[in-house]
């Protein structure tokens, strides 16, 4: 999509102006101003005259006399400002009396400037142009960024239907190739499971991938719900320290689970902060080097409001101007995995959210001798 | 797996037949039949008469809630589980409303797919 950028156009004179103003004279003076700049001009007299004639005329500007019989132009200019609000037309006040007593009521009734009597016919037409190219860039700016919201939107819907159709082809890769390797369909040679192995691994991250790309496009679109059920958080971890624990005895890494004392209940998305829990376990085995140990922790915090998860592992650590970034979208830090794995640079990212949709809190800090501590805090309710 | 009866498999993506008919074949000595689409489901179904059927979703011609309301008028005793990519929850609702015994993702790793599977068939088949 070619977005149209944002220009001045030297010609404004498509532009509508209402003037308003009890004294004839200076009625025919501005009619000739405005007239000899192009721009299409209506006349108020009174400051009823002008609510009733902005609301035919929508004028793109306001040039509006303060002192009239009836209401004057400050009270004309409030009334105009909140009926119409942010898209009321820009107001100049044109006074005789110009002193700055008039001049900050009139910009406090919402006035955008103000104009001296007797006119300096140039520094009336300055002084429009002025206004009316502000309000023509922000008119821009507005329809910029309602095109840029809908094509981020269409961007999101995009990636979300492409990861979506992607996972099951993805899936059954895997799958097969599992019972390949498992010689379901028949012996294989040595070599034959290496290339399988390699299949299998591969689709495995790709699939990993994927979900956390279509994770990315249901956060982006502001679908992230989460369904609260009361759940014992340890248990879960547990689970969780389990399970990784047989992908990290590949890197003779060591995940030890101190679970609390007691048992602690939350209520939370038990899948979504699983995945959470996931991720943040397989980052640390993923950035620790072989032969590490990691440590999985769960307490209360003082005063029991909220329920504390931390993962110390012995990586490099997270560079200080790196910091900032690590729970932003695809931002891959400097630190690279010890083992060769891969990363989308989205799961920590996508942790923040979830945690955030708990009410919760994420951070991370390097600890005092090397590695450093994640710490997930969720509140107990 | 003690269920050793019919059971049709309905899915539009042939890789995901293959696949998920590798799972059932590792489970027991259960009969299988394809179909592609749910129109192909029905004619099978009234055919075969299989006990459980595995039906997809989204599928071109007859979609998996309208093949799975057609399979229960026929026989409403007949087990479905339906199979779906994520979990939409309205369509699981939906599926479940009109008589779908579960629900299974089909991007879960094998081994839950064929636990899942199990527990429901075993469930829903034994004589209590």
């Amino acid at each position: 999509m070619v977005l149209p950028l944002p220009s001045v156009p030297f010609n404004l004179s498509d532009r509508k102006i209402l003037a308003v103003d009890d004294d004839r004279v200076n009625l025919r003076i501005l009619r000739g101003i405005l007239t000899k700049e192009g721009y299409t001009a209506a006349e108020a007299n009174t400051g009823e005259r002008a609510l009733e004639l902005y609301a035919e005329f929508r004028p793109h500007l306001v040039l509006l006399d303060v002192m009239m019989s009836g209401i004057d132009g400050f009270e004309t200019c409030r009334r105009l400002k909140s009926k119409y609000g942010e898209k009321c037309a820009p107001i100049i006040f044109v006074t005789a009396k110009n002193d700055s007593e008039d001049v900050v009521e009139g910009l406090a009734a919402g006035g955008a400037d103000y104009l001296p009597k007797p006119f300096q016919p140039k520094e009336v037409a300055a002084r429009i142009r002025t206004h009316l190219q502000n309000q023509y860039l922000a008119e821009q700016q507005h329809l910029l960024v309602d095109q840029l919201s809908k094509a981020n939107a269409a961007k999101n819907r995009f990636l979300g239907m492409a990861a979506h159709d992607l996972r099951n082809p993805l899936a059954s890769i895997r799958g097969i190739s599992e019972f390949l390797k498992a010689g379901t369909v028949g012996p294989m040679t040595p070599d034959q499971l290496d290339l399988i192995e390699t299949i299998h691994s591969a689709s495995q991250s790709m699939l990993q991938m994927v979900n956390e790309l279509l994770d990315v496009a249901t956060i982006e679109a502001g679908e992230l719900k989460v369904n609260l059920q009361s759940e014992a958080l340890d248990k879960l971890v547990s689970k969780c320290v389990a399970l990784t624990n047989m992908e990290a005895a590949k890197k003779e890494t060591k995940i030890i689970f101190e679970p609390p004392k007691e048992s602690v209940s939350l209520r939370i998305d038990l899948a979504k902060i699983r995945q959470v829990v996931d991720n943040l376990l397989s980052n640390s085995v993923k950035y620790s080097p072989p032969g590490s140990i990691i440590t999985a922790l769960i307490w209360r915090s003082e005063g029991e409001t909220h329920c504390n998860f931390a993962i110390r592992d012995q990586g490099p650590g997270i560079p200080d101007d790196e910091r900032d970034k690590l729970f932003k979208d695809f931002s891959r830090l400097s630190v690279q995995p010890t083992g060769g794995e891969k990363s989308t640079g989205l799961g920590l990212a996508i942790c923040r959210k979830i945690v955030e949709a708990h009410g919760g809190t994420i951070v991370a800090e390097n600890l005092p001798d090397r590695g450093c501590e994640f710490r997930v805090s969720l509140p107990i309710t | 797996m003690n269920f050793a009866g019919k059971i049709l498999l309905v899915d539009d993506e042939a890789h995901i037949r293959k696949y998920v008919s590798l799972i059932i074949k590792q489970l027991g000595k259960m009969t299988l039949f394809e179909a592609a689409n749910g129109e192909d489901a029905i004619a099978a179904f009234q055919r075969e008469r299989p006990q459980v059927v595995l039906l997809d979703v989204n599928m071109p011609k007859l979609g998996g809630i309208e093949t799975l309301k057609r399979l229960k008028a026929i026989d409403p005793d007949c087990i479905v589980i339906m199979l779906t990519s994520l979990t939409n929850r309205e369509t699981v609702e939906q599926a479940l409303e009109h008589g779908a015994a579960h629900y299974i993702r089909k991007d879960t790793p094998k081994e839950e797919i064929a636990a899942a599977l199990t527990e429901t068939i075993d469930s829903a088949t034994s004589p209590s």
